[in-house]
């Protein structure tokens, strides 16, 4: 078990499917309540730092209200604004780095993203990449997988367990690769320099 | 006669087949020369089957100071500055960082915007038709692998001010994979104030260059064998390290041969027995092979083909 595994989020499913990171399924959704789905839109709205007015969720006021009076974590009110046209030339970047909840969250679903951008091959006829078989990245929906003919659910519970893991797996290593191809220029230079200087020599 | 006519012949066609290298190479050059020495600010998409990122790119020249802002502009976002020799790279997961280097990694390979000619063994040079692109007049240039086990790169190129203006990973059936095309392009006479306000911050040192060249002392390049890998690339380094996303232990193997990357991980194989196969998204491929004991992953812009052949060579070493 990996220590990401460990760390899951109760309402993991709910959360990837407000990001847009998982297909949508009625029964997942009608296992929520209104209040959960309300409170999880509005999670969301808030850490991708859309402004007040583009709540379009009908959040009652009260939730509103209970959220002046808590501390402020992430404060997107007109008050930054102004502090950000007095100190904005401080920011070489258009990106904000200062919104650690907004970096929590998106840290949490960059994994995901990798792979949700990564597509099966296009299968052409005769081409070799035919010999090649596709991994099932995202499980489709109502297709029963060999092991979902068990009726157990442990067993369909440990599939999807394996199949988290591996994608998890797939995109820390894309990651990894963008990564470090940051410094193959670098090191292929030095390389190349040493290579040289010792054919001088 | 007829031998005059074939001598003429010759002296006809030996220009003429010489020629469609040369000036593919010097469009490369000119073209690395005004994304040196131009100041512009210009838009970008990058096209990878059904997904898409854009992206925006400055670049201006203040004195001998090069200055380049290069920025994801959907989801959580990717920022990378450079001034000189000293590129920072911003992240929502992790601090920012600086490398000591002369180009951006970003979708464009960097070696296009350097020393072509290194690339000369490994990939053909040759001049394509002429086209409209972005709007303006432009010139094919393709990079043609030499063997099938990597992907062409084919670059439009502006005819007026030599700048880029598409790009795009062909496989060798003559498909686009991953394209790159400018939406919009602006050249000015001033640097953009933007890029000018990073004159006076400060980013993050760099490590220096001896460190990165270290690193090498604790290679785990004899962990295992790789059997094989196309013509053209060699070693750039070799590890065992932790992933930042999963915290699982890896043994790290970093390929190039100059144009594409090409990233080797052994690891502890996950639970159960996972069928081998890949993915792939535009040009990137992701060929995972269980080998039993252990489980091999190649990430790279390559063709699931050649990919799927350098995880089958990986072996313990004898």
């Amino acid at each position: 078990m990996t220590k990401a595994h460990v760390n899951k989020l109760d309402n993991q499913d709910l959360s990837a499917l407000l990001d847009g990171e998982q297909p949508l399924s009625n029964e997942e959704i009608a296992l929520q309540d209104t209040a959960t789905l309300g409170r999880y839109a509005l999670i969301g709205d808030v850490m991708r730092a859309e402004s007040e007015d583009a709540f379009v969720l009908d959040i009652s006021d009260s939730v509103a209200k209970a959220l002046e009076s808590e501390p402020v974590y992430a404060d997107f009110s007109q008050k930054q604004d102004a502090q950000v046209a007095a100190t904005g030339t401080d920011n070489v970047v258009a990106f904000n780095w200062r919104k650690p909840v907004a970096q929590l969250a998106i840290a949490a679903s960059v994994a995901m993203f990798a792979i949700v951008g990564v597509q099966t091959l296009p299968q052409g006829e005769d081409s070799p990449a035919n010999e090649i078989p596709i991994l099932q990245s995202t499980p489709l929906t109502g297709v029963a997988s060999p092991v979902s003919y068990s009726s157990e659910p442990a067993l369909e519970n440990a599939e999807q367990g394996l199949r988290e893991l591996q994608q998890q797996r797939i995109g820390a290593l894309v990651l990894e690769h963008q990564r470090q191809a940051r410094i193959a220029y670098s090191l292929e230079k030095a390389h190349t320099k040493a290579q040289a200087e010792e054919e001088k020599n | 006669m007829k031998v005059i006519t074939f001598i003429l012949s010759l002296v006809i066609l030996a220009p003429a087949y010489a020629s469609d290298e040369t000036p593919a190479k010097e469009l490369l050059l000119n073209m690395a020369e005004a994304v040196h020495n131009r100041n512009f600010d210009a838009s970008f998409v990058v096209v990878k089957g059904k997904s898409m990122e854009p992206y925006r790119w400055l670049h201006a020249k203040q004195g001998d100071t090069e200055l380049e802002h290069l920025s994801l502009l959907n989801g959580a976002g990717l920022e990378m500055v450079r001034v000189d020799d000293q590129v920072t790279y911003f992240e929502p997961q992790s601090a920012p960082y600086s490398i000591a280097t002369d180009s951006i990694a970003g979708p464009i390979p960097e070696v296009l915007f350097k020393d072509i000619e290194r690339l000369s063994s490994e990939y053909d040079f040759v001049l394509g038709g002429k086209g409209r692109i972005a709007g303006r007049a432009a010139q094919l240039v393709r990079i043609e692998s030499k063997d099938e086990f990597k992907f062409n790169y084919w670059l439009w190129i502006d005819a007026e001010s030599s700048l880029l203006l598409k790009s795009a990973y062909v496989n060798h059936d003559g498909e686009m994979l991953e394209q790159l095309q400018l939406t919009h392009i602006s050249v000015t006479e001033e640097p953009a104030p933007l890029l000018l306000e990073m004159l006076n911050r400060d980013f993050p040192t760099p490590l220096p260059r001896d460190a990165v060249a270290t690193e090498q002392t604790n290679a785990a390049s004899n962990n295992w064998q790789i059997g094989w890998l196309p013509d053209g690339f060699s070693l750039l380094k070799s590890d065992r390290h932790k992933l930042d996303l999963n915290n699982e232990l890896t043994d790290y193997y970093l390929y190039s041969d100059g144009f594409v990357e090409v990233s080797v991980f052994v690891q502890r194989p996950l639970p159960g027995r996972r069928p081998s196969g890949s993915l792939s998204s535009g040009a990137t491929t992701i060929y995972v092979h269980n080998a039993g004991s252990f489980d091999v992953s190649v990430v790279g812009n390559i063709p699931a083909m050649t990919a799927k052949a350098i995880a089958e060579s990986v072996a313990r070493p004898l």
